[in-house]
């Protein structure tokens, strides 16, 4: 019977070892280039909103207030975007120059098409989420001004208040939302830490934010 | 590349997929994926609004605000602006927007086929069967309503009136046996209850802080006048057998073995005619006479209750400057005139008749319908005599019977006919809001929109001692294909060219409101209220001692112990069953697994030999038999079992369907000496461990 010869010379063990470092290395860069690059913009579809937005010009140009649109109602609910019908207020004929407030008035305010339900939200939580901004809103009676308020509001939202244009509003193929939207840690760096952001003292019970 | 190699060339993958960020991303994305499967209710966002109208569900008519986020209804809250309800509300009320889309809600107009199964009919072919069937039935057509505060009811009885038939009937409750004693003791108007003028209440078997009267304003009442922590600004006495709610926040309890009011009440009579409060009216000598056989020694013998409570009662009612005595049944219907006479004579005696704080002698409701019976008339009228006599054939079954609003065949004991006179009938149709009992034995079954889908009103409910009027207005669309029970009977009397006077529901509520000289625009564009202090002339009031006499003749029920039902408005009502939103509230004590509990004190326990927990078995003298579990409270009178009414559903959906039994099962129907009125409201039974 012929016996197998296991023993193996120094020379054929580096060499074999050299190949396979090579091999681990190579994977290893593929796997993070896919992991941190290329899956996660697979993931993503980038979706336009519906009315390219200029909060500049809202804001600066006009002189308009963040309240005047994102109010909380009497009840404590926020008011979050404005429908149609609170835009038509301004725009119920065409002020200006600028095609998309043309389409706006053509395609919404015409045809009375809700543009708050097409308005793709950044933020968006799922249902099981609880979230009150009247709760959260405690310093913003003491903020001077709407560069102060963006500033207070874009710790959890974008800072949308200096932009002619929407941001790119990127959704997740599997779940559906938006890339922006918050996660549980997320919330955590204040109910988690308390003195996060002063002493916020928000309880990080489950049932506060999951009814 | 050998087979080492690649085994490296996958070690290093893995370490650089471990060190990106994609695994965990995608945990997380796939967290929230499972948030868009289908079956995850989704909420409706938008803006909120509060419109206040009145609850049709609730028999005493709560005020109250409906929530709307982007108009859909979605919770019912205390309107602090209702000049009756003050903010308050009961549990039913509060639980009108989740029964709004109850599974055993009515979605479409059901019609019995030849095999006995339902099939879902369009509106059109319901209405033109509805139709033939009245033309067909010509006279021979009865109707019962379960809801007399609602104008709907004088389009119904004028339909009937106008096909020839005077069988319009209201289902017993807490105001027919009132209105009989009332009458028996010579008032002419309707008994009114000026609660809120009173500084001392006696009720006795009647539960003010659940189900009797006005239980919103009631509750509100006693919130205000016993301030927590401050001095009570009413003193409010309670005689029931069951340590129930009314008890125990009452000042006083007197614990009353079920069945014993007359003499409870008799015996309170006797101690203030002691204490010279003798309030003149014919009759005052033969009264104070019979009274008189009503000592302390021996009330406390038949009520179980101690003499010196009895003593206290008597004193605080003396004592105060405007006492009330209010006496009502633990059920709600089925109650005797007797106990009700007794107590109009106690306040006759107290100087508390047609006076602030006392009974009063309001208006009766108005019809505005043309040929319309009037609500005193439709009240004189006694269903389960009618039901008896159809079931035994002295009377001849209708070709078609309506049902509205009402659930006899499971709020009227079983001896009650209402199953044979459905089942006798020629046609039954029942208008309803939920697959209830009644509505699985009739023919044509017709989903009825809630008060907040559609015009309706309150008038004056029995208990109030005002006059007060309050509109339900369409807060939401129709649930599915309900539709507006009112408009249903204009449109049926339109297509049978009868005479009503009014086109639609909004113009019969205006004319009312213009009756009572109530501002309908600031009723129907706000849900203003109206309220109005009318009391008639002083009635000639009379000690009808006869009567009261004979209604103390009655014999108590047979067994070894007594029932005490407990009406709580959490378990809903007849009409409703038990509310999804509310079956959190329904404990231990009241159902346990599908047995109803039967709550009885150690003394009871241990001559039963059961333990808390055991099953035992109810046999009533019916010869009815439920079992029950046995459970330990000592705030129940020795050899007496509590059970809530409610529960023993054989419909609706599975919050209320097989859950427990029904307490109306031990009762049957006797009939009160003197008054004749069917009473049903106790009930003896024998007991064992089963």
């Amino acid at each position: 019977m012929e016996e197998r010869n296991n023993t193996t010379t120094p020379a054929t063990a580096a060499k074999k070892c050299s190949c396979g470092w090579g091999a681990f290395v190579v994977g290893l860069v593929v796997a993070l280039i896919l992991g941190w690059w290329v899956l996660p913009n697979l993931m993503k579809e980038t979706k336009k909103q519906p009315i390219a937005f200029s909060h500049v010009e809202h804001v600066q140009n006009q002189g308009m207030t963040c309240e005047q649109c994102h109010f909380v109602r009497a009840d404590g609910s926020f008011s979050g975007t404005p429908t149609t019908a609170q835009c038509a207020e301004c725009h119920f004929t065409v002020l200006g120059s600028n095609p998309e407030e043309a389409r706006f008035v053509r395609e919404y305010v015409q045809t009375g098409r809700e543009i708050k339900s097409e308005w793709l939200v950044y933020q968006k939580q799922p249902d099981n989420v609880f979230f009150s901004h009247a709760l959260h809103f405690g310093p913003l009676a003491e903020l001077k001004g709407p560069k102060e308020t963006a500033e207070f509001c874009s710790r959890c939202h974008l800072n949308v208040a200096e932009t002619d244009v929407p941001p790119v509003y990127r959704e997740n193929r599997l779940s559906g939302y938006s890339e922006n939207t918050m996660l549980m840690w997320g919330c955590e760096r204040c109910h988690a830490e308390h003195m996060a952001m002063g002493n916020t003292n928000a309880s990080n019970a489950c049932f506060t934010c999951h009814k | 590349m050998d087979r080492r190699g690649f085994l490296k060339f996958a070690a290093g993958g893995t370490v650089g997929l471990v060190a990106s960020p994609i695994i965990w991303n995608t945990l997380y994305d796939a967290v929230y994926w499972t948030q868009n499967w289908g079956w995850i209710p989704r909420l409706k966002k938008g803006e909120s609004q509060y419109v206040p109208t009145v609850s049709k569900l609730c028999p005493s008519g709560t005020g109250f605000l409906v929530r709307t986020v982007s108009g859909v209804p979605v919770r019912t809250i205390g309107d602090k602006n209702n000049p009756v309800t003050h903010g308050a509300m009961t549990a039913l009320a509060a639980a009108e927007a989740e029964l709004r889309v109850s599974p055993a809600r009515l979605k479409t107009p059901l019609r019995r086929s030849p095999d006995g199964a339902y099939i879902a009919i369009s509106w059109a072919e319901a209405e033109k069967l509805l139709k033939e069937k009245t033309q067909q039935a010509g006279a021979s057509v009865a109707a019962v309503s379960g809801d007399p505060t609602s104008s709907i009811n004088e389009v119904l009885s004028s339909i009937l009136n106008q096909q020839g038939s005077s069988d319009f009937y209201f289902m017993p409750d807490e105001e027919q046996p009132a209105a009989v004693a009332w009458e028996a003791m010579g008032g002419q108007g309707r008994l009114g209850y000026d609660m809120e003028g009173s500084d001392c209440i006696l009720a006795v078997g009647a539960p003010v802080l659940e189900s009797w009267g006005v239980v919103a304003a009631n509750r509100s009442l006693f919130n205000r006048t016993h301030p927590v922590g401050g001095e009570a600004g009413q003193k409010l006495i309670y005689a029931g057998a069951v340590q129930n709610n009314t008890a125990a926040g009452a000042d006083l309890w007197l614990p009353m073995k079920s069945g014993t009011d007359m003499a409870l009440l008799l015996g309170m009579a006797h101690l203030v005619i002691k204490a010279g409060k003798n309030g003149f009216a014919a009759g005052l000598g033969n009264f104070a006479s019979f009274a008189a056989a009503y000592t302390p020694e021996k009330v406390s013998a038949i009520t179980g209750v101690p003499q010196e409570r009895l003593e206290a009662a008597a004193k605080a009612l003396v004592e105060a400057k405007k006492p009330l005595v209010i006496a009502g049944s633990a059920l709600g219907s089925g109650g005797s005139a007797g106990s009700v006479m007794a107590a109009i004579a106690l306040n006759m005696l107290l100087g508390s008749v047609n006076r602030e704080g006392g009974l009063l002698d309001l208006p009766y409701p108005v019809s505005v319908v043309a040929h319309a019976t009037d609500y005193r008339d439709t009240m004189r009228k006694r269903f389960v005599d009618y039901t008896q006599n159809v079931a035994a054939g002295k009377t001849k079954a209708p070709a078609l019977f309506f049902v509205y609003a009402a659930n006899p065949v499971y709020s009227l004991p079983a001896d009650s006919g209402v199953k044979e006179t459905i089942k006798k009938s020629g046609y039954s149709v029942a208008v309803a809001s939920f697959m209830s009992e009644t509505c699985e034995e009739c023919d044509l079954v017709l989903p009825a929109a809630l008060g907040m889908e559609a015009f309706d009103d309150v008038q004056t409910p029995y208990g109030s001692g005002r006059v007060t009027y309050a509109l339900a207005r369409p807060v939401a669309k129709p649930f599915a294909d309900a539709r507006s029970a009112g408009e249903l009977f204009i449109a049926l009397a339109q297509e049978l060219k009868l005479e009503l006077g009014v086109k639609d529901m909004p113009e019969l509520l205006y004319k009312h409101a213009y009756a009572l000289g109530a501002p309908f625009r600031a009723m129907m564009d706000e849900g203003a209220v109206h309220t109005a202090r009318v009391t008639l002339p002083a009635s000639p009031l009379f000690y009808n001692w006869e009567a009261i006499r004979a209604a103390a003749s009655a014999r108590g029920e047979e067994g070894d112990l007594q029932v005490a039902p407990v009406v709580v408005l959490a378990m809903g009502t007849p009409q409703t069953a038990i509310p999804p939103f509310a079956t959190k509230v329904v404990t231990d004590y009241q159902l346990k697994g599908r047995y109803s509990v039967a709550q009885m004190n150690g003394a009871t326990a241990a001559k039963l030999k059961v333990n808390a927990g055991d099953l035992v078995k109810l046999v009533a003298g019916n010869n009815v038999q439920i079992t029950v579990v046995a459970a330990i409270f000592e705030g129940i009178l020795p050899d007496t079992v509590s059970l809530v009414a409610g529960l023993g559903h054989t419909a609706f959906d599975e919050f209320s369907k097989g859950k427990g039994s029904n307490v109306l099962a031990l009762t049957s129907v006797r009939r009160e000496p003197g008054t004749g009125l069917p009473v049903w409201g106790l009930a003896g039974v024998k007991a064992a461990r089963a």
